[in-house]
């Protein structure tokens, strides 16, 4: 009965699917007779992941901050952005098109400009980072402003309420749902892009230690660091799931009940 | 009935166009082969083998790829989607030592073109100069693995200099835009891109110029195909070893034959002059008087003690001799 309560819990069940991939990753190498220089054994990702554990989480840190930052960049002008478009025809109709329009450049291939132009720093990577995190945090405010129901706004208007209330009683509260999904979209790619602008021009971080891997082939550590990056994405993305559980404990993304289910 | 009838007019026409083929007496055999980059001056002179007609004479209908990476070439070489690969020798050497069913079956780049270049306008003539300047390098690549052995031979420690660590782009951006002072690259590429892009003189500082010397490009070849195909592999190295000297007589022609094939391979007279700076690296004093691509055993091992040493090649890897053959070439 206790067995069954552990295995059906809702943290066990994503770790019991790694395990099940991880078989399945180490199956498919040896049916299908997969050299070692093409795709490493678990096995060897695992030990690599062990041995060089110090050095991986020394090398978290750069990256860590870079997509701090850039993700807080990116709510910290997504959201502003975005009320501005949601509230007003004539900023929707400039700037909303413009943002689309940014968003389909490749960062890869602007990001070695940005270490002309800002030097070898973190601020290189905080940019791209920014870039590909702020979009889905404007298009998500967007939404969460502009579905906030007229019923309720004219219902606080009749009562008196003034702007200022009506923002933060009504069109914040209704927006947040809308707001925190964009924002967990947004630090995973927040992720993706300090790895870019490490690649581009770092002299640390995990994208570092994934260029050196990959000059000396050690696939084993590439994979390492990938697993790294991952968790990494899993854990930042958790922080807010957490942080939305505090701030809007009444939407029904934070009932538990998927997974208390059974 | 009528159904029976096509099938067999079907057949027959198949049963005739296989006879025209046998009829036509021996259809040259479409061989492939990967290069370690896109194009630039060192892929000239496969397009002036090919344009000579010196593949076809060995029955070959040669069709050159461009690659990313020599270390994707080398797999694909590997997991045999294709026959030949122009790769890294020491990436090559690195990866079988993995496991990987390759070989090397000629050596194109003996000498190494590893070096530390800037604007001249900086003065940095000799390696000392290099004193409290600034480095630009891609981590993990082969130059700057080999770079603390270019430390030990000109007497520099690791904090005489600072480093900035970026991609091939980002080096050669930090160089051009004077946020480093130098870059670890390779004396027929970024010293012309430098160039190019400033108008300026460039200083080259050779790692060979200081006893470091390690093998580059060469031609990869699966295990399976030396056994199975050995006459292709003669036929194919006989082929490139003319379109080598031939290069090395007329770079224009090689150039002008690879834009030919790609106008978009580069510019006519930067192609020319990184293939002139391209061909004396195809022979060391050891080889000299033989023809390219036959290497020696001395350069060979000499590579394969600084992999050992310096590359992060495992103690396992065995020596030298499992790595090349000398046995395809003409």
């Amino acid at each position: 009965m206790t067995m069954n309560k552990i295995l059906n819990s809702g943290w066990v069940r994503p770790f019991l699917l790694i395990v099940v991939m991880l078989i399945l990753w180490d199956l498919a190498i040896r049916f299908f007779n997969v050299p070692a220089y093409l795709v490493p054994t678990p096995f060897s990702v695992v030990e690599q992941l062990w041995k060089e554990w110090p050095m991986l989480l020394k090398e978290v840190g750069p990256t860590t901050w870079a997509t701090l930052g850039g993700f807080a960049l990116s709510v910290l002008v997504g959201v502003p952005i975005a009320m501005l478009i949601a509230y007003s025809k004539l900023v929707e109709s400039y700037v909303y098109p413009l943002l689309v329009f940014s968003q389909s450049v490749p960062k890869i291939a602007v990001a070695p400009l940005f270490v002309v132009w800002f030097g070898f720093g973190i601020i290189p990577k905080i940019i791209v980072a920014f870039l590909l995190g702020f979009f889905p945090v404007v298009v998500s405010t967007v939404m969460g402003f502009k579905s906030v129901e007229q019923d309720m706004i004219d219902l606080a208007r009749s009562m008196g309420s003034t702007r200022l209330q009506m923002f933060f009683k009504i069109n914040l509260p209704q927006a947040l749902p809308a707001i925190f999904s964009g924002m967990k979209v947004s630090v995973t790619l927040a992720v993706v892009g300090a790895v870019v602008g490490e690649f581009v021009g770092s002299n640390s971080g995990i994208g570092y230690v994934l260029q050196k891997a990959n000059g000396n082939f050690d696939l084993p550590l590439m994979f390492a660091a990938l697993v790294v990056l991952s968790m990494m994405g899993v854990i930042l993305f958790a922080l807010i799931d957490f942080l939305e559980s505090l701030m809007i404990p009444w939407h029904a993304s934070q009932r538990n009940d998927h997974l208390v289910s059974s | 009935m009528k159904r029976r009838n096509l099938a067999l007019t079907t057949l027959s026409a198949v049963a005739l166009s296989l006879l025209s083929c046998v009829a036509n007496a021996q259809p040259k055999e479409k061989v492939s082969l990967m290069l370690n980059w896109y194009l630039y001056s060192e892929h000239a002179p496969f397009f002036l083998g090919k344009e000579k007609g010196f593949f076809d004479a060995e029955g070959i209908d040669l069709d050159i790829q461009e690659g990313r990476g020599s270390g994707p070439t080398i797999q694909a070489v590997a997991a045999k989607s294709v026959p030949f690969g122009y790769a890294d020798v020491s990436t090559m050497i690195k990866v079988a030592s993995k496991g990987a069913p390759v070989k090397a079956v000629g050596v194109a780049l003996q000498k190494s073109p590893m070096s530390v270049m800037g604007l001249s306008e900086r003065n940095i003539k000799k390696p000392e100069d290099i004193k409290g300047k600034i480095v630009a390098m891609t981590p993990g690549d082969s130059m700057s693995q080999i770079w603390p052995l270019f430390l030990k031979k000109t007497g520099l420690k690791e904090g005489d200099y600072k480093v900035v660590s970026g991609d091939g782009q980002t080096k050669l951006n930090a160089v051009i835009n004077g946020q480093a002072d130098l870059l670890l690259g390779y004396l027929m590429d970024q010293n012309i891109k430098i160039q190019d892009a400033t108008k300026k003189p460039v200083t080259v500082i050779p790692f060979a110029d200081y006893g470091i010397n390690m093998v580059v490009s060469g031609i990869i070849a699966h295990k399976d195909m030396l056994k199975e195909k050995p006459d292709l592999v003669k036929k194919f190295m006989r082929a490139a070893t003319r379109s080598f000297e031939e290069a090395t007589k007329n770079p224009e022609a090689a150039v002008d034959a690879m834009l030919k094939a790609n106008a978009k391979a580069g510019q006519r007279d930067s192609l020319i002059v990184g293939l002139k700076l391209t061909t004396p690296l195809y022979h060391t004093p050891e080889t000299a008087k033989l023809r390219p691509f036959r290497v020696s055993p001395k350069d060979m091992n000499d590579s394969f003690a600084l992999l050992l040493e310096y590359g992060g090649l495992e103690k396992s890897a065995g020596k030298a001799d499992d790595y090349y053959t000398n046995e395809f070439l003409p």
